[in-house]
């Protein structure tokens, strides 16, 4: 077993077993949790297919923003667990019986005699002067400009959308402002005002 | 090419097994004897009044976003940083183009409030 | 040696996987709107795949693309989220039937 052997079946079994524990656990947060090692045995894949640049980026994006994000949300909701799992048991078998039809239709789709070694011949690996980030960005801003630009109109949707949604107003909280605070003269708060004695009567 | 990889392969060892080797070892040699007092939640001298899960504020999932968004941004900048000298002005000028739409949805949160903290 | 197969092989089983997860969980919108997730971590999977033996560096590119449009989605499915469960109180997928005739 080569090497690359090794570290392709630890990375896919972790990639799967993990997988299996995103929709197997009852409790979210450990589903969150299960979630991020499965991105990051994918990142390690992602290495040895030569996508450096990818697997560092799934790494920076997913692990560090978006699985954070999920789970604010699950430790923002107090949700029901157990309401939540109902019909886990009655729908297991089908599940199960759906998942293995699908993944034995695929294998046989993508099996070995269509995509196998004969078929398609493993590349050269590349050099130690072989930048995959350079190759990615000589094609990402010039041929593929026009969806390049479209990803910015996306993630400004995400930005408006997001604020839209959430942003909420409490008009009748009171705050402090510290600038009016500071710069309040006497003449702002005390009046002097100048009376004749009176006499008591 | 992947040989260059040997010291990451080194530090995950190490990591995973500096890991398990704590938690085996207080998990062999700590003494337990748990009763249901122990096991009960703490919280000076009265029962708890609450699940130990604390809720978050919504205002934090906002920031939270933005962060993602902006996040993405940066590594959109990452590749183009490194071919710069390849793509010459059509580059530079379709990252002027990317990030002033990005300006857009940042002026829109500013104006918006989102980013303030009342 | 590792071949394409293989990883199209693994890819498939990560599909079928998040199959399993959304007929299991459909009551917890959380949990399904993770196996969208891992879908689309399949479908990645299969273009970095072809990308890495077809020698065609465009795989990689979409990949950058889909990682950008699955978090813009996930942003704003989770705020969509947020907003209902602010609303209803509940995120059961059950629950939500406001529009049934």
């Amino acid at each position: 077993m080569t090497a690359e052997q090794f570290f392709f079946y630890a990375f896919a079994a972790m990639t799967v077993a993990s997988a299996a524990m995103v929709i197997t656990v009852r409790n979210p947060v450990y589903a969150v949790l299960s979630l991020v090692l499965t991105f990051v045995a994918s990142a390690g894949l992602w290495l040895l297919l030569e996508a450096e640049f990818l697997a560092i980026a799934l790494v920076l994006v997913y692990v560090g923003a978006v699985m954070v994000l999920f789970l604010f949300v699950v430790m923002m909701l107090d949700i029901n667990l157990a309401r939540l799992k109902e019909g886990f048991i009655r729908y297991l078998p089908l599940g199960v019986a759906v998942a293995v039809a699908m993944a034995l239709m695929m294998a046989l789709v993508v099996g070995p005699e269509h995509f196998g070694l004969e078929r398609v011949p493993a590349p050269e690996r590349h050099g130690p002067e072989y930048s995959n980030t350079e190759a990615l960005g000589r094609v990402l801003y010039t041929v593929y400009v026009y969806p390049f630009e479209i990803a910015s109109v996306i993630l400004t949707v995400a930005i408006v959308a997001a604020i839209a949604l959430t942003l909420r107003r409490r008009p009748h909280t009171k705050y402090q402002n510290p600038d009016e605070q500071i710069a309040v003269r006497r003449e702002d708060r005390v009046r002097l005002v100048s009376m004749k004695p009176e006499r008591r009567e | 090419m992947l040989e260059h990889y040997l010291p990451v392969v080194i530090f995950l060892v190490v990591g995973l097994g500096v890991g398990v080797v704590m938690i085996s070892l207080g998990f062999v040699m700590g003494r337990r004897r748990p009763d249901a007092e122990k096991l009960s939640p703490y919280e000076c001298g009265f029962e708890a009044f609450e699940d130990s899960r604390m809720k978050f504020d919504v205002r934090y999932y906002l920031v939270a976003i933005l962060f993602i968004i902006f996040d993405l941004e940066i590594a959109f900048l990452f590749p183009w940083a490194v071919v710069l000298e390849d793509i010459g002005l059509f580059g530079f000028l379709a990252m002027v183009l990317f990030l002033g739409i990005l300006v857009i949805g940042f002026i829109y949160e500013w104006k918006k409030g989102a980013l303030e903290w009342e | 040696m590792i071949s394409l197969s293989h990883y199209l092989v693994l890819g498939a089983i990560l599909f079928s996987l998040s199959v399993a997860g959304i007929f299991l969980n459909r009551k917890n919108m959380i949990v399904l709107l993770m196996s969208i997730e891992l879908m689309l971590l399949s479908v990645n999977m299969n273009f970095i795949a072809f990308s890495h033996f077809l020698g065609d560096t465009a795989g990689q590119v979409f990949v950058f693309f889909i990682l950008t449009v699955a978090a813009a989605e996930a942003a704003i499915g989770l705020a969509i989220l947020v907003v209902l469960f602010r609303n209803r109180r509940t995120i059961n997928v059950g629950d939500l039937d406001a529009l049934k005739g």
